[in-house]
C-alpha cells in the first residue's frame, strides 16, 4: 500500500491545486512516491499532471521547507507542505532571513509521525510487501503471512520523540491539529552520555565519528545551515582540514553542532540523512539541553518572534567565568 | 616577503629572570621574514625606543614584533616608536611575553619555549597585518550626568565651572540623593540638609547645568565623544513653567499614599514633593494612588491650584540629545532585611534599619524630630544596633564590608544620646572599622563619652515579650550569652547596589562585578573610567562610599570628562569589522549582537543565471564600529574580519604555535 488514506490525499490536493493553477503560487513543494513503495521524495510541481503524483503517507519524512533556499530564487511565489518539523525548519529560515514571509503559502499538516522500513523489515522479519493502517495499528505484509504492530514501535527515531506535530506556522491548516505531544525520552542518551567520564566520553565520539565520509548530506538537509558558504568549504582561512581524520572529523561535527546552538529545530534530517548513521541527533540535543538549562526553555522555530538566547542579552544570564 | 624585527625587552628582571633573553632572540632570527632581532633591559625606555627606531631605519623594516608586557600597558608606546621611523603604527605587533608568560610561569625551561612560541605567533600574524589609519571624530560638547545624588551633583558643578553644559537625569521628582534623607553627618555631625541644600540650589541656578528629574534614560547610542541619548521625562501631570511650588496643592489634596523619602514610616499626599528642600519645588501626582486617575473623580489639586498648573493629560516625553560624555552616579540601596527571619524585621514597629532610624531624628521625618518609639511613641531607653546585616557574608548575604555603618552606628547612637540622655546603646559588631580621617576618634568618643557599649558577637533571635524587644546573641569574646531587653533595634544592613543597576549598565554599555556595582577600569590606576571611552562613574553606584569618598570620587569624574570634552578631535578606531558581502548570506545576527549598533541590512545584486537577483547582506558602518569583534565570531561562515584581527591572521597565530613552522 502506498497511500495511507486516499481521502486525505485528495483533501491536501484539493487544497492546493485551487492556488497552483489559479496562479497565487508558482510552485507547489509536495512529496511525490519514490522507487519503492516505502519511500516518498519531494515533488516540485507546476501542473495539474504534477498535483496527480502528489503523496501523503507515512513515509513524508523529507523536510520540504529546506528546498526554498533555491527554489525561491527561481519562483516568485511557492506553496510548501509543512508537517511541524517542515514548519519550524520554514520558521528557521525566515528568523535567518533567507525568506520572506509573503513569498510563500504554507499548508499546514498535523503528523502522525513517520515510519521507519528498517523497523517494518525488523518486526516482519523479513523484506514487507506492504503494510495496511488502521487505529494506530499497522498490519505488515510479508511473504509468509502477515505481521501486525503498534505503530508508535515503527517510527523514525526523529519521529518518536517529536514534541510538536503540529505546524507551528501556516496558512491553511489542512487537518485537525492533535495539540503538544508528551515527550519522555527526549534526552536520554545525552543523559546517558553525560554520565560518562570524559575519556569514555572521548571514545565513544571517537568510534562514531571515525566513520563520517564527509559528505556533508547532513548539513544539506539542515535548515540551519544556510550559509552561502560554509565553514568547511573556505580556502582563507582554511578552518577545516581535509584529511579523513579524527582530528578534522571532530571539527567538523564540533563547529557545525556548535554552529545549531539555540537554532536547530531538532527536525533529525541530519541524522536521517547520514548515509552512515553517525548519531547527530545526540550532539545536537546535548546543545538544545544546555541552552534550556542555561537560558530557560527555548524551542527553536516555535515562533520567530521569540528571541534567539545567544543573540541577545540578559543582565541575569549566566556569567559562570565572573560569578562570586 | 615582510621584512620583520624583532625586539625582545627584558623589562628588568620581570621578563628576563624567568625566560632566557639569548635563545629567544637567537629563535626569533629563524622565524619566516624576520630579518632582524635584537634585545634591551627596558624597551619602553627612551633609548629602548630609540633601538627599534633606527633598527627599522637601518634594516627597511615593514613589520615589527616586540616581545614585552602586555599591549595594555605599551602598545601605544610602541606604536608611535614606529610612527617616528615612518611606519604605519598598525603593522606593529605585541607579543606579550610578560602577563602571559615570564609572570604565569617559575620554570625557565618551560617558560622560554612559551615565549618563543608566542613571538613566533605574532610574527606570523604581523606578516599579515595591514596599513591602517585612525578616523578622526567630533567632539560634543556636552556632558550628561545620570543620578543626581551628592555624586552627580558634584560633578555636575564641576563641568559646568569649567564652561561645558551638562545635563543631570534624576529619577525622583527631586535631586538629591540618599544625603538628603540623613540626620547629621559623621564625622563632624553637621546637619546634612544645611550643606546639601546650598549644592542642591547652585546646581539648580547654574547657567550651564539642565535639571531632568523625574526623568530616566531609555537608550544610549553612539560612542565616546557622540553618544546619542534618549531620556524618558515622565509626565509629572504639573506644568513646572507655571506651577510656583506655593503647596496648595498638596495640602488640599485628600489622598495619601507612603512615603518613599521617608522609606515608607509616614505617609505622603497623591500630590506631592518628596522632601521640603526638593529642587525643584515642583510636585508629581502618583498615578496609582491619586483618586482622580483611579476612580476619574476629585480634581481638587486642579481647582485649588492658583496658577492653573495642573495637567491630567500630560505625557511623558522623550528627549533625545548628544552627549560627548557621561557620568553614572546612580548611587545605591540597602538591603531589605527580611530575608533574616531571625531579626524580625518587619514583624514589628521598633525594629528599623539604620536609613530609618535617620528619618527618626530628623526635624522633619515621621515623628517630627522626636526620637521615639514607632509602637507607642515614648521615648527608646535601650537601644540595640547589630552590625554587619547581609555584609561580610558569604554564606547568606554579601562577601564585601559595607563600610559606612560602623560609622553612622557610632554617630546615631550619639545623636541618640543627645535627644535621649537617659538612653544606653548596645552595638554587636564583628569588627569596628574606622579608618579615615578622624573617624577613629569619632567612634571612640561614641564608645567612652556616650555610653554606647561595644560587643564583640552576634545575635540570634530577636522577638517581641511584653513590650520591649527580647534580643538574644552570643559575646564571642567571652563565648557567653548575652540577652538584652531593648525598647529599639536598629540593624545596619549592607549596601547595595540599585535594583536597576544590571539593566542601567546594559543601556549604558558598561559591566559590573557579581555584586552589579559597576566596574571601574583599573582598581587602582583607572578608578573613575569604565571599560567603553567616554563613560565614568562616581559615588556609591561603583562601591560602597561615605560622603567624602564619594564627592572626591565626583571631582575625579568631573576632570576626565571635562578633559575629554576640552579635545577637539578624538582619535576613532582603527581596527573595525568588514563584512566580505560575497560571502555573507544575510542572516544578521551580527546586527542583533552588535551592541553598537553598527550593522544595517543593504541590498545587493548578483549575477544569476541570465538576469540580476537582489539580496540582503550586511553592512558596518565604520564610524559606528568600536572594534568589539563579537560579530566576527557570531558569524558562521567567518564572512567578519575585524582590521587586525581577520580570521586569517588569527588562523596564523594558531597555525604558528601549533603547527610549529
Ligand atoms: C543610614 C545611612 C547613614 C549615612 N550616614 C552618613 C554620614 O553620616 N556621613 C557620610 O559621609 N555618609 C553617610 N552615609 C553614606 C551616604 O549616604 C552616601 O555616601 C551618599 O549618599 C552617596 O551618594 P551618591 O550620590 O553616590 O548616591 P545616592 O545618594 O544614592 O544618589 C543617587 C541618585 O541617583 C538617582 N538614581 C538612581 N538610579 C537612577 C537611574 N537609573 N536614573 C536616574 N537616576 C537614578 C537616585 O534617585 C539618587 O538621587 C550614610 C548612609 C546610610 C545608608
Ligand atoms: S541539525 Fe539536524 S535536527 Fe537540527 S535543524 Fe539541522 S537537520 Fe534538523
Ligand atoms: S556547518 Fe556552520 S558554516 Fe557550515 S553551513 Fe552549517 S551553519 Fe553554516
Ligand atoms: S551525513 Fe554523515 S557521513 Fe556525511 S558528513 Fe554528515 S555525519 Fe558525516
Ligand atoms: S552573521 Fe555573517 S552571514 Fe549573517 S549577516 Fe552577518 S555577516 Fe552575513
Ligand atoms: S566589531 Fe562588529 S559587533 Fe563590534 S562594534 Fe564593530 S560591527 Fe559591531
Amino acid at each position: 500500500m502506498a497511500e495511507r488514506n486516499v481521502e486525505s490525499v485528495n483533501k491536501v490536493r484539493e487544497a492546493v491545486s485551487q492556488d497552483l493553477l489559479g496562479g497565487r503560487i508558482d510552485l507547489l513543494l509536495g512529496w511525490e512516491k519514490g522507487h519503492y513503495w516505502w519511500q516518498s521524495r519531494p515533488l516540485f510541481a507546476r501542473s495539474e499532471a504534477d498535483l496527480e503524483k502528489l503523496a501523503w503517507d507515512s513515509f513524508c519524512a523529507v523536510n520540504l521547507s529546506r528546498y526554498l533556499l533555491e527554489e525561491l530564487k527561481d519562483h516568485d511565489k511557492v506553496g510548501v507542505l509543512v508537517k511541524g518539523c517542515d514548519a519550524r525548519a520554514f520558521n528557521r529560515l525566515l528568523q535567518d532571513n533567507m525568506v520572506r514571509r509573503e513569498q510563500v503559502i504554507l499548508y499546514g499538516l498535523p503528523c502522525p509521525g513517520m515510519l521507519d522500513y528498517n523497523r517494518l523489515v525488523e518486526k516482519a522479519g523479513g523484506a514487507p510487501l506492504e503494510i495496511t493502517e488502521e487505529n494506530g495499528r499497522v498490519i505488515i505484509k510479508v511473504g509468509s503471512g502477515e505481521q501486525e504492530a503498534q505503530r508508535d514501535d515503527l517510527l523514525l527515531d526523529k519521529c518518536k520523540d517529536c514534541r510538536y506535530p503540529d505546524p507551528a506556522v501556516y496558512d491553511q491548516l489542512l487537518f485537525s491539529p492533535q495539540g503538544e505531544k508528551e515527550v519522555t525520552e527526549r534526552f536520554k542518551t545525552v543523559e546517558e552520555l553525560e554520565e560518562m567520564s570524559a575519556e569514555e566520553r572521548f571514545g565513544y565520539w571517537e568510534k562514531e565519528l571515525s566513520r563520517c565520509l564527509r559528505c556533508y548530506a547532513c548539513r544539506q538537509a539542515c535548515p540551519f545551515c544556510s550559509c552561502r558558504e560554509c565553514f568547511v568549504e573556505q580556502e582563507n582561512p582554511r578552518w577545516q582540514g581535509r584529511a579523513y581524520q579524527p582530528s578534522e572529523n571532530f571539527m567538523f561535527h564540533l563547529v557545525r553542532a556548535y554552529h545549531g546552538t539555540g537554532r536547530c529545530i531538532d527536525c533529525g534530517e541530519c541524522e536521517r540523512s547520514c548515509p552512515v548513521d553517525i548519531p547527530l541527533q545526540e550532539l545536537n540535543r546535548k546543545l538544545i539541553k544546555d541552552i534550556n538549562e542555561l537560558y530557560g526553555d527555548y524551542e527553536a522555530g516555535l515562533d520567530p518572534e521569540q528571541e534567539p538566547p545567544l543573540l541577545t542579552y540578559r543582565p541575569d544570564d549566566p556569567a559562570a567565568f565572573s560569578e562570586k | 616577503m615582510p621584512r620583520t624585527g624583532v625586539f625582545i625587552c627584558h623589562c628588568g628582571t620581570n621578563i628576563a629572570g624567568t625566560v632566557d633573553i639569548d635563545k629567544t632572540v637567537e629563535a626569533s632570527r629563524n622565524f619566516p621574514g624576520v630579518v632582524h632581532a635584537d634585545e634591551y633591559r627596558y624597551l619602553c625606555s627612551e633609548m629602548g625606543q630609540d633601538i627599534i627606531t633606527k633598527a627599522i631605519k637601518e634594516n627597511d623594516l615593514d613589520r615589527v614584533v616586540v616581545g614585552t608586557c602586555s599591549p595594555r600597558m605599551h602598545e601605544n608606546t610602541f606604536r608611535k616608536a614606529a610612527a617616528e621611523a615612518g611606519l604605519n603604527p598598525y603593522l606593529l605587533e605585541v607579543a606579550n611575553i610578560r602577563e602571559h608568560c615570564s609572570w604565569v610561569h617559575k620554570d625557565m625551561e618551560e617558560a622560554t619555549p612559551k615565549a618563543i612560541a608566542l613571538l613566533r605567533a605574532a610574527a606570523a600574524k604581523a606578516a599579515l597585518n595591514e596599513a591602517l589609519e585612525a578616523p578622526r571624530l567630533d567632539v560634543e560638547k556636552r556632558a550628561l550626568v545620570i543620578g543626581g545624588g551628592i555624586a552627580g551633583i558634584q560633578a555636575a558643578l564641576d563641568i559646568a565651572e569649567a564652561g561645558y553644559e551638562v545635563d543631570i537625569v534624576e529619577k525622583d521628582p527631586s535631586i538629591g540623593g540618599r544625603m538628603a534623607q540623613l540626620e547629621k553627618t559623621f564625622p563632624t555631625l553637621d546637619c546634612s540638609a544645611c550643606i546639601l541644600t546650598p549644592k542642591m540650589v547652585e546646581a539648580a541656578q547654574h547657567p550651564n547645568i539642565n535639571l531632568l528629574t523625574y526623568s530616566e534614560v531609555d537608550e544610549v547610542k553612539g560612542f565616546v565623544g557622540q553618544f546619542d541619548v534618549k531620556i524618558r521625562q515622565k509626565a509629572r501631570y504639573v506644568d513646572p513653567v507655571k506651577c510656583t511650588g506655593c503647596g496648595i496643592c498638596w495640602e488640599k489634596c485628600p489622598s495619601k499614599a507612603p512615603s518613599e523619602f521617608e522609606m515608607g514610616l509616614s505617609k505622603r499626599k497623591s500630590i506631592y514633593v518628596p522632601f521640603a528642600q526638593a529642587v525643584p519645588m515642583v510636585p508629581v501626582i502618583d498615578r496609582d494612588s491619586c483618586l482622580y486617575f483611579r476612580k476619574g473623580r476629585c480634581q481638587i489639586c486642579e481647582k485649588e491650584c492658583p496658577p492653573q498648573a495642573i495637567d491630567y493629560e500630560q505625557q511623558d516625553e522623550i528627549i533625545e540629545r548628544r552627549y560627548g560624555a557621561i557620568v553614572v552616579a546612580t548611587g545605591f540601596d540597602q538591603l531589605d532585611p527580611t530575608i533574616y527571619g531571625e531579626y524580625g524585621y518587619g514583624q514589628h514597629p521598633d525594629i528599623l534599619t539604620g536609613l530609618e532610624f535617620e528619618r527618626i531624628f530628623n526635624a522633619s521625618g515621621p515623628t517630627g524630630g522626636k526620637v521615639v518609639k514607632l509602637s507607642d511613641g515614648k521615648p527608646p531607653k535601650k537601644v540595640v544596633f547589630i552590625q554587619c546585616i547581609g555584609s561580610r557574608d558569604k554564606a547568606r548575604g554579601m562577601n564585601y564590608c559595607s563600610k559606612i555603618c560602623c560609622m553612622y552606628t557610632a554617630k546615631q547612637a550619639i545623636l541618640l544620646k543627645e535627644k535621649v540622655p537617659d538612653a544606653k546603646s548596645y552595638v554587636f559588631y564583628i569588627d569596628v572599622r574606622t579608618g579615615g580621617k578622624g573617624y577613629e576618634e569619632f567612634q571612640r568618643r561614641a564608645a567612652e563619652e556616650h555610653d554606647v557599649a561595644y560587643m564583640r558577637g552576634q545575635v540570634g533571635k530577636i522577638f517581641p515579650e511584653d513590650d520591649h524587644l527580647v534580643v538574644r546573641g552570643i559575646d564571642s569574646l567571652t563565648n557567653r550569652n548575652i540577652e538584652i531587653k531593648a525598647d529599639m533595634v536598629v540593624l545596619a544592613a549592607a549596601t547595595v547596589a540599585r535594583g536597576d543597576a544590571p539593566e542601567l549598565g546594559r543601556l549604558v554599555g558598561i559591566n559590573s562585578d557579581s555584586y552589579h556595582f559597576f566596574n571601574e577600569a583599573h582598581p587602582k590606576l583607572k578608578p573613575v573610567e569604565t571599560h567603553t571611552a567616554g563613560i565614568f562613574i562616581a559615588g556609591a553606584c561603583q562601591a560602597p562610599k561615605d560622603i567624602p569618598e564619594t564627592v572626591s570620587q565626583a571631582s575625579a569624574a568631573a576632570v576626565k570628562a571635562i578633559g575629554l570634552l576640552s579635545k577637539e578631535k578624538l582619535q576613532g578606531e582603527a581596527c573595525t569589522a568588514e563584512v566580505i558581502q560575497s560571502d555573507c548570506s544575510g542572516c544578521l545576527n551580527c546586527e542583533a549582537i552588535c551592541p553598537y549598533t553598527a550593522i544595517t541590512p543593504v541590498e545587493i545584486e548578483e549575477r544569476y543565471k541570465d538576469g540580476v537577483l537582489k539580496r540582503t547582506v550586511a553592512e558596518v558602518n565604520p564610524a559606528l564600529c568600536q572594534g568589539c569583534g563579537s560579530c566576527a565570531v557570531t558569524c558562521r561562515s567567518g564572512s567578519i574580519n575585524l582590521k587586525g584581527f581577520s580570521n586569517d591572521q588569527i588562523m596564523a597565530e594558531v597555525d604558528a604555535i601549533c603547527l610549529q613552522r
